[in-house]
């Protein structure tokens, strides 16, 4: 890394706030995720009690600790611990993805990735940066909404239950290696398509992909088919991880100056 | 060193359009070269070839001694590239970009933003330096492209149509920076439309149409190409009756002659047959002139080729 990749990559990070369809994806989708899904199950858990009948046989077919913890509690602990973190996941990938393409296919777009392919960077370069911008506000977003949506919900359950429900492990595999693995994933993915992409849509269409495996993990999660705990996310993270190396491997040899102009 | 050296240089793009056939040609250190040709002739093709941003089909070229093929990072760091598609960001000023610009070539914070004002000042932009490009206007677009292409004061400058968009006074400036460039040992490469101007600044020329070169050299070169004739513009009263002439207004008349050497002879002559002569003048044929006479020919030349 060097001081014109990291001039290249505060450059992108900064363009986000200048591109109003990027900063409106970037801000919307973590406020549905982290903020208003999880918030909307906390109010109506505890304020609709019949809906919680609903989660009975759920809470039959997962191991949750009984004991000290009433119906509601946990209720919300499962929704935290074990709903939560499958829909999170949409968060890296999309962040990372809209990024991705808005830093290649954008650039095409606005004619000014030819100013950039005539800098002295190599595309080799130019591509670590630009993948580099784009984890990074992948991670930015994702760790910003996971504070605001423990904050937002540790209040809620509070003033609702009286008691606050810590996040497990899950959470911690979550953060520290699925939410990286998988953000690194969604820009390969964008980065791949974007030489041929046109357009900024056409090069997320790709990443859009990538939400089918967590929408698997979210409805095996509500069927009982799949449990999300520790074990099934580290090796979900090791597989996303194996799939980087793969993926990134070889990704800037396919393009050329010829093929970016085009 | 040749600063540009191109040797039956060729570039098919997919599809089978040859859109540079086999081109040739040297440039020395400090030339302004115009790369004339109407559009479609393969010029901007050629700058993308000597850029690196394309791969020959054919043939090489060499920056400096470089191979933009091999090296194309070393020949970005030391060649400056103005085309219309390499534009700059709407959403940061005009003295932004182009700090971002010299970032990227190495370029610490205070000397970029030193460089850049006095660029700035050069091309009239000062006032609008801290106005976001969105709010730009072609000409100041364009003449901060060319501030964005001179930031890290690069040996060699390739620019495509660099006073397109321009008013008369902004192209009379940006020529004049460009002449000022060559002088202190900045070579060009320069594709204009523009004839009057290229007439002005530039020291050698190359015409192509259709992806040859068809003409290079200085201006006499190519004039001489074109006719070996000296054609002499005279306002007299009479011309003799056994002279060839072409009248070209009220006693005004053009004479082609075949060197400077006959001009006192035709003097004396229409003095001898009683005529008053007013002005006598060498009329040189015009870039303008000599592009399109080499143009037609060249024309006439290919459809002959084709039958």
């Amino acid at each position: 890394m060097n001081i014109k990749q990291l001039a290249l990559i505060k450059k992108d990070i900064r363009s986000i706030t200048s591109n109003k369809q990027v900063l409106m994806v970037m801000l919307m989708v973590p406020l549905a995720l982290a903020i208003v899904l999880p918030s909307m199950i906390a109010l109506v858990t505890v304020l609709v009690p019949d809906s919680t009948s609903d989660f009975q046989k759920l809470l039959e077919m997962l191991p949750v600790p009984a004991g000290e913890y009433n119906q509601e509690q946990m209720i919300l602990g499962l929704m935290l611990n074990k709903i939560m973190p499958a829909f999170f996941l949409v968060i890296p990938v999309m962040a990372s993805s809209v990024m991705a393409a808005s830093s290649f296919v954008g650039e095409k777009e606005k004619h000014t990735l030819e100013t950039l392919l005539y800098s002295p960077l190599s595309l080799k370069q130019l591509f670590q940066s630009k993948i580099l911008a784009g984890f990074s506000v992948g991670m930015m977003v994702s760790y910003i909404s996971f504070a605001a949506m423990m904050l937002v919900l540790e209040i809620e359950m509070f003033f609702l239950t009286g008691s606050v429900i810590m996040p497990d492990l899950s959470w911690l595999i979550i953060m520290l290696l699925i939410a990286p693995a998988i953000s690194i994933v969604a820009i390969a993915v964008t980065v791949r398509g974007s030489a041929k992409a046109q357009t900024m849509e056409e090069a997320q269409q790709r990443a859009v992909f990538l939400i089918f495996p967590i929408l698997a993990l979210v409805i095996g999660q509500f069927t009982g088919i799949i449990l999300v705990n520790a074990w099934l996310l580290l090796g979900l993270g090791i597989v996303l991880a194996v799939l980087d190396v793969l993926l990134m491997r070889g990704a800037a040899r396919k393009f050329t100056y010829e093929k970016l102009l085009k | 060193m040749s600063a540009v050296l191109a040797e039956h240089l060729s570039k098919i793009y997919t599809g089978g359009n040859k859109a540079v056939d086999r081109i040739s040609f040297r440039l020395e250190k400090g030339e302004i070269f115009g790369f004339l040709g109407p559009n479609g002739a393969g010029k901007t093709t050629t700058i993308k070839l000597l850029c690196g941003m394309l791969s020959p089909s054919g043939g090489s070229c060499r920056v400096f001694d470089i191979d933009p093929t091999k090296d194309p990072e070393k020949l970005h760091q030391m060649s400056g590239v103005l085309t219309e598609h390499a534009q700059m960001y709407d959403h940061l000023s005009g003295i932004d970009n182009l700090i971002f610009y010299g970032t990227l070539f190495g370029m610490n914070k205070s000397d970029c933003e030193k460089r850049a004002k006095d660029l700035l000042e050069r091309l009239d932009l000062t006032d609008a330096q801290n106005r976001k490009l969105s709010a730009y206007s072609t000409g100041m677009r364009q003449r901060l492209s060319l501030a964005r292409a001179m930031m890290h004061s690069p040996q060699i400058l390739f620019l495509d149509e660099p006073t397109s968009g321009l008013d008369p006074e902004s192209a009379q400036n940006v020529n004049t920076l460009i002449q000022e460039l060559a002088e202190s040992g900045t070579t060009i490469f320069l594709c204009t439309h523009q004839l009057r101007y290229a007439q002005e600044i530039c020291t050698t020329y190359g015409l192509m149409n259709k992806g040859s070169l068809f003409a290079t050299g200085n201006i006499e070169k190519l004039r001489s190409m074109v006719s070996d004739k000296v054609k002499v513009r005279v306002k007299a009263s009479c011309i003799p009756k056994d002279m060839e002439f072409e009248k070209t207004g009220e006693q005004t008349d053009d004479i082609s002659v075949n060197s400077e050497d006959e001009i006192p002879l035709i003097v004396k002559r229409i003095v001898e047959a009683g005529g008053d002569i007013y002005h006598v003048s060498e009329e040189q044929m015009s870039l303008e002139e000599i592009y399109f006479s080499l143009i037609d020919r060249n024309h006439g030349e290919m459809e002959r080729g084709n039958l």
